[in-house]
């Protein structure tokens, strides 16, 4: 009873006090930490939020990008640059607010990229493997399709007289680009699809929505050519359609505006004030990952700078536009079971967000950066401040070892290729016994090919289930708060822009 | 009569799944960074090491078919094998390894080394369309 009237009084108390200035009597007042964040406090009392309509929306996937990527990017980001990692912001770190994001599906506890992606541009989670569909269609179900379409967002925004745009460094035919145009129920009919339903591909330069995208800008060019015809970078390389079109040929048919490209010499020699619709397929496939991109025999542009190319082609638009920006191989290499490539993708991906701020308006212009899931990745032990990321755990400088005697690393992961016990080989039906854990201490574990050891063997790490950040920043960005269901970023795009609304 | 499985624990406990040709001073140890100057462009070291005996330390992607004498060493374990998944997304840099010998998959993340005859140039397979750049021929591997 004298405790609760005592907290009674110190509400009391405090409700009298709020406002006023931190007491300067405080032993700890001088503390710069202290300070820190009570400056950082006043910059959150001062914000105001913006009640506009959204002009243009970015909506940035970071693809797998689970929370302990982000904090462990932007270590590494600042430990690159000779600066403290752990108190180093990325241009996420900079977004006012911020929300966490249920991940699940219709039918799956951990998600792929396909539902998920599905459930920011249309507001609705459905199945596994399912793009633009509902929850009602089966995985693989084609006659199952029709009449189960959802509407994308960008699909508004093209009836609208907005324009569109999509990028990634992944296929631009894989789940989470094509999520804005595509509905099929498999993800994998990328450029082949049973009677009755079109392929992946072939969607996106049929699509009927508006004048269509003004930026396309990924990989994914095998996909859009016919498996007759040699790819013009990779030697012994042909595109991989059975139906013998080329649908970049099909693409550039559609008006003199219609532009199509797959080097950065074109890249850099594209005119975007000429009003040109663009698809640039840099690879047969997925695009280089940040940290191979230099060796890319046919040159390839940055997330950034692709980022940079698509807003200044969009800005012209006279009603405003919606553009996706996927950072889309976050997830292959962590996939793979490495953690150097999945961070340095993460760093490019937020290069490209720090550009978006850069070009737009906070006034006019929502920016969503988030992930579709997460990933087994985490970071563990007690390393020091400062010890390197990508490095063994070491304490007081000491490196620490694991009940086995041996050094382990600061990021490892639940699962994948870099699993501690054998596979089975090829014909093999009994597991090996299980050898001992590779000892680290002679092995230079921040190699960009160094694969983090793992728990449980599997070829390819696996996703997870834990929710993953929203981070906005804009008109209605406020509106982000708290848990919540990935689906309600298409709502709140659409109620920040008008799309979809009457 | 021991089983597979027997073969393979001896064998693993010998440290050899096939005949191991000794190492001898000519031979070079060639290292995955080392082989390409830049995506699709060998190596100065690489150029000058062909037709010379090298070894190389990697992983072996899970092989076609039972009965093959050909495997692909690659960088970094590989769980899907490249001749099968027509879509696989498998490092530009592999190199195919023709063995003397019908070989005995290892599993896909164990390391081995591989020591052979180094053999450049681009080249497609004509049973299994496979395209290769780097290879080693004449070729034997261990476990590392």
């Amino acid at each position: 009873m004298l405790r609760h009237t005592a907290a009674l009084l110190a509400g009391v108390s405090t409700l009298g006090l709020a406002g006023a200035a931190i007491a300067q009597d405080l032993p700890q007042a001088n503390d710069s930490y202290f300070t820190s964040a009570a400056a950082d406090l006043e910059e959150i009392l001062a914000r105001q939020p913006i009640e506009g309509q959204a002009r243009n929306i970015i909506l940035f996937v970071g693809d797998g990008m689970s929370i302990p990527t982000t904090t462990a990017a932007r270590i590494l980001e600042g430990q690159d640059r000779g600066v403290d990692g752990e108190s180093n912001s990325l241009a996420v770190d900079t977004f006012p607010y911020v929300a966490l994001s249920r991940t699940y599906g219709n039918d799956a506890q951990v998600s792929d990229s396909a539902p998920t992606a599905t459930a920011m541009v249309s507001g609705v989670k459905t199945n596994a493997g399912i793009i633009g569909l509902n929850g009602s269609v089966a995985y693989q179900d084609c006659a199952a399709a029709a009449g189960n379409e959802v509407k994308t967002i960008f699909e508004m925004a093209e009836e609208a007289g907005w324009e569109t745009g999509i990028i990634s460094t992944a296929r631009i035919v894989h789940a989470t680009p094509a999520a804005a145009y595509a509905h099929t129920a498999d993800r994998n009919w990328e450029s082949s699809a049973p009677e009755g339903c079109r392929d992946i591909a072939a969607q996106l330069i049929e699509w009927p929505f508006g004048d269509g995208f003004e930026v396309v800008l990924g990989g994914g060019r095998n996909y859009f050519m016919p498996n007759t015809m040699a790819d013009p970078e990779d030697e012994g390389r042909t595109g991989n359609r059975q139906d013998g079109r080329d649908l970049t040929a099909e693409w550039t048919s559609i008006g003199n505006d219609h532009v199509f490209i797959w080097n950065a010499e074109q890249f850099a020699a594209l005119d975007l004030s000429a009003g040109q619709s663009i698809l640039g397929l840099f690879e047969g496939s997925h695009m280089e990952y940040e940290a191979d991109r230099e060796g890319d025999t046919g040159g390839e542009p940055s997330l950034a700078e692709m980022t940079a190319a698509a807003i200044e082609r969009l800005l012209q638009s006279e009603n405003g536009f919606v553009l996706m920006v996927e950072g889309g191989r976050i997830d292959h290499a962590h996939h793979a079971g490495n953690a150097a490539r999945a961070l340095y993708d993460t760093i490019a991906f937020n290069a490209a967000i720090q550009t978006a701020l850069d070009m737009t308006s906070r006034e006019d212009t929502l920016i969503v950066v988030t992930a579709d899931h997460s990933h087994s990745m985490t970071i563990n032990g007690y390393p020091d401040r400062g010890n390197p990321i990508l490095g063994v755990v070491r304490e007081g400088g000491e490196v620490v070892l694991a009940a086995d005697g041996k050094p382990f690393t600061t990021l490892s992961y639940a699962n994948g290729p870099g699993g501690v016990f054998p596979a089975l080989a090829d014909g093999q039906t009994e597991a090996e016994g299980a050898a001992p854990r590779q000892d680290l201490t002679d092995v230079d574990t921040t190699d960009i090919d160094y694969l983090q050891q793992a728990l449980v063997p599997i070829g390819s790490e696996t996703h997870t289930g834990d929710d993953v950040a929203i981070y906005a920043w804009g008109p209605w960005a406020h509106l982000f708060s708290g848990t919540v269901e990935q689906n309600l970023i298409y709502h709140v795009m659409s109620y920040a822009s008008g799309l979809g609304r009457e | 009569m021991p089983s597979r499985r027997d073969f393979l624990l001896l064998s693993a406990a010998a440290g050899l799944t096939f005949a191991v040709r000794p190492s001898f001073a000519a031979e070079t140890r060639l290292a995955f960074n080392d082989l390409y100057e830049r995506e699709a462009q060998l190596s100065a070291l690489t150029e000058a090491l062909t037709g010379q005996p090298v070894v190389m330390t990697g992983f072996m992607a899970p092989p076609l078919k039972a009965e093959a004498s050909f495997f692909v060493l690659t960088k970094t374990p590989l769980a899907v094998c490249p001749f099968c998944e027509t879509e696989a997304q498998w490092p530009d840099d592999i190199v195919l390894v023709l063995t003397r010998g019908i070989i005995t998959a290892v599993p896909f993340n164990v390391p081995i080394v591989a020591r052979g005859v180094l053999d450049t140039g681009f080249e497609i397979d004509p049973e299994t369309g496979f395209v290769s750049l780097i290879r080693i021929e004449d070729a034997t591997f261990a476990r590392a």
